[in-house]
């Protein structure tokens, strides 16, 4: 049936579902999905996404590949797993999500999506503190996209950053750290060689 | 078999619900003695608490007295309420069973006249209305209730309401010294008809209903819709009285999910077309929205979605809601996703019924005291395949509704009978 209708074969992987299903993280869990609606009804910032998780995952079956890794869904999520304790049938809604959000990435798909790049941002300061620092890391974001576009957002933010700062939340000085930021780093390169290797076996 | 013949005929029935009481009056009137346990001081079970039967809304009491009638003119069936199994020994055509009862502290000289309950001022929860109203401490269980005798709350016996329950009492019926007894049966064979108790709403922490009166469970609705029921058959809410014109009926609440019960209950669906059924004969501009996954209505009973469905006050709305939260005014909001749609809502309601499923009584508050073969949700398979003797009724094998758990009583009366002759 592809075969005589080329352009629908483009837009729809058929193969799409089973390949979800066996190299996203959760993914073996998709194929139960009911489509009840629970998560994207539960999800506090569910008006915010193009599609929402239910319906991401009927396009995930449907094949729509390249609609699905360009979602803004995958990067919207907060992580606050409300989905997944609610899902009615155990579907692990965030982790298929960020396992998405991942293979988006390796895969092209993603390069200039704000919260990639807020992301990094974040993984940055974690990585190299073992916390966040709003102050870095949102400068950091802000400037990721180019210099006149970080003075830009950070006037845009100044009074939100005042604000911070009279309630006490926006400290300055040095970055607040872990202590012994070194073996945090051997952990997260141990953690990255173990996934590497995961993924050498893989292919 | 070892044995060379079952040393009793008589077949046990636990459980005084329809498909009990059906087990009961089937067998008996094939020639066998019968034992009918009930835990409750009357039979009749979740049935007499329904307000109408789906599809043809007719009345429950109707089917239930033709029952009674059957038992009352049948010598060879024994009743005895507030009675549970407390152990089993033995096999097939030879089984000794202990039987336990509480106390109703009121005898069979009861002529139900009241002058006990209108003696007290103390009332208790009413279990009959699952704890929506109050009733006396001295009270018949309902006004449908077989035997139609009285029944003394145990807090009532013990302090002194009880001596002025039983000074009012013209007739010598009250005896507050009655204690629980223990003896012991011999019976051929057993039908347990142990039934389903309704799933604990306040367990599905999203739908709140632990934190408003006007979020209330399937079985809670069928009271506020029945004659008998705490609103004298009218559809009030239950926090101040007013009529309820904006009802939303919740389909699977806690039903096929991995959280709750992970089966379809089969009866709620229909349940739930049958509340707006009643809701719109009681108020004409009155509207119900049905949220569902999925509206499982078989065989015949499509008729009655169709007929649902053909009302345009009765909405129906593809989706599971993700959780209910209490509004400004008090109201239950609804959010959730319209799955058609995908549009996000969030709507406010004067009721909320959560259909709830049905939870087997044989895995929640009474476990036979017997090893009987339960599926993975505690339903008895209901042929225990081990020697025939034990055999399952009703809902106790499986979410089954009425007329199904008639038809199951029915087949298990027959696997009895089939027991105690050694067939």
């Amino acid at each position: 049936m592809a075969q005589s209708a080329p352009d629908t074969a483009r837009k729809y992987d058929l193969g799409f579902a089973r390949w979800v299903y066996e190299n996203v993280e959760g993914g073996d869990k998709l194929s139960m999905c009911m489509q009840c609606g629970v998560c994207s009804g539960s999800c506090p910032i569910g008006t915010e996404m193009d599609h929402g998780p239910r319906k991401l995952f009927m396009m995930i079956r449907a094949g729509m590949k390249e609609a699905v890794l360009t979602s803004n869904t995958l990067w919207n999520c907060t992580k606050c797993y409300r989905c997944v304790v609610r899902c009615p049938r155990g579907v692990p809604v965030t982790y298929i999500l960020g396992g998405l959000g991942t293979k988006a990435v390796e895969m092209g798909y993603v390069k200039t999506e704000d919260t990639v790049r807020f992301s990094k941002a974040f993984w940055w300061s974690a990585k190299t503190f073992g916390r966040t620092d709003e102050r870095l890391v949102t400068s950091r974001y802000h400037f990721s996209g180019g210099f006149g576009e970080g003075v830009k957002k950070s006037l845009a933010n100044l009074k939100i950053a005042l604000g911070m700062f009279k309630a006490g939340r926006l400290h300055l000085g040095a970055p607040h750290k872990v202590k012994g930021t070194k073996n945090l780093q051997a952990i997260l390169a141990k953690a990255q060689e173990i996934e590497e290797r995961a993924g050498e076996t893989e292919r | 078999m070892a044995n060379t013949g079952p040393e009793s005929q008589t077949i046990l029935v636990v459980g005084g619900g329809i498909a009990g009481i059906t087990a009961a009056v089937e067998v008996a009137e094939t020639g066998y003695d019968v034992i009918l346990l009930e835990r409750d001081p009357s039979l009749g079970g979740r049935v007499t608490r329904f307000a109408r039967y789906f599809p043809k809304l007719c009345h429950p009491t109707c089917g239930l007295e033709i029952n009674y009638q059957r038992i009352k003119k049948n010598s060879q069936i024994k009743v005895i309420t507030m009675a549970t199994v407390a152990a089993v020994s033995g096999q097939r055509g030879n089984f000794t069973v202990t039987v336990e009862t509480q106390p109703r502290h009121v005898n069979a000289k009861c002529t139900a006249c009241g002058d006990c309950a209108r003696a007290t001022e103390m009332e208790v929860p009413n279990p009959f209305n699952y704890g929506l109203d109050r009733t006396r401490a001295a009270h018949l269980p309902h006004e449908h209730a077989f035997p139609m005798r009285y029944v003394i709350a145990p807090e009532a016996a013990a302090n002194g309401e009880g001596e002025k329950m039983k000074a009012a009492c013209k007739y010598g019926a009250i005896d507050l010294d009655e204690k629980p007894e223990t003896f012991e049966i011999k019976v051929g064979a057993i039908i347990w008809a142990t039934g389903w108790k309704p799933y604990d709403a306040a367990k599905i922490t999203a739908y709140a209903y632990d934190l408003s009166p006007d979020i209330i469970s399937n079985v809670e609705m069928e009271r506020l819709a029945a004659h008998d029921g705490p609103t004298g058959g009218r559809i009030l809410r239950p926090s101040d009285g007013e009529p309820a014109k904006r009802v939303a009926l919740i389909q699977c609440a806690g039903s096929r999910d991995v959280n709750h019960l992970p089966y379809c209950s089969r009866i709620c669906c229909l349940g739930s077309l049958k509340h707006a059924a009643y809701l719109r004969e009681q108020y004409a501009d009155a509207e119900a929205d049905i949220y569902y996954i999925d509206i499982r209505a078989h065989d015949k009973l499509e008729a009655f979605y169709n007929r649902l469905k053909a009302d345009p006050q009765v909405h129906f709305i593809k989706s599971k809601p993700g959780h209910i939260e209490i509004g400004d005014d008090g109201r239950p909001v609804i959010r959730g996703e319209h799955t058609l749609s995908r549009e996000i809502y969030e709507t406010p309601y004067d009721l909320v019924v959560l259909a709830t499923g049905m939870e087997p009584t044989a895995a929640a508050d009474y476990r036979p005291p017997v090893e009987l073969i339960q599926d993975e949700y505690g339903f008895i398979v209901p042929d225990d395949g081990v020697d025939g003797g034990m055999i399952a009724a009703g809902v106790a094998g499986g979410p089954l509704d009425v007329s199904m758990s008639v038809q199951s009583a029915t087949a298990a009366a027959l696997k009895a009978i089939q027991a105690v002759r050694g067939v």
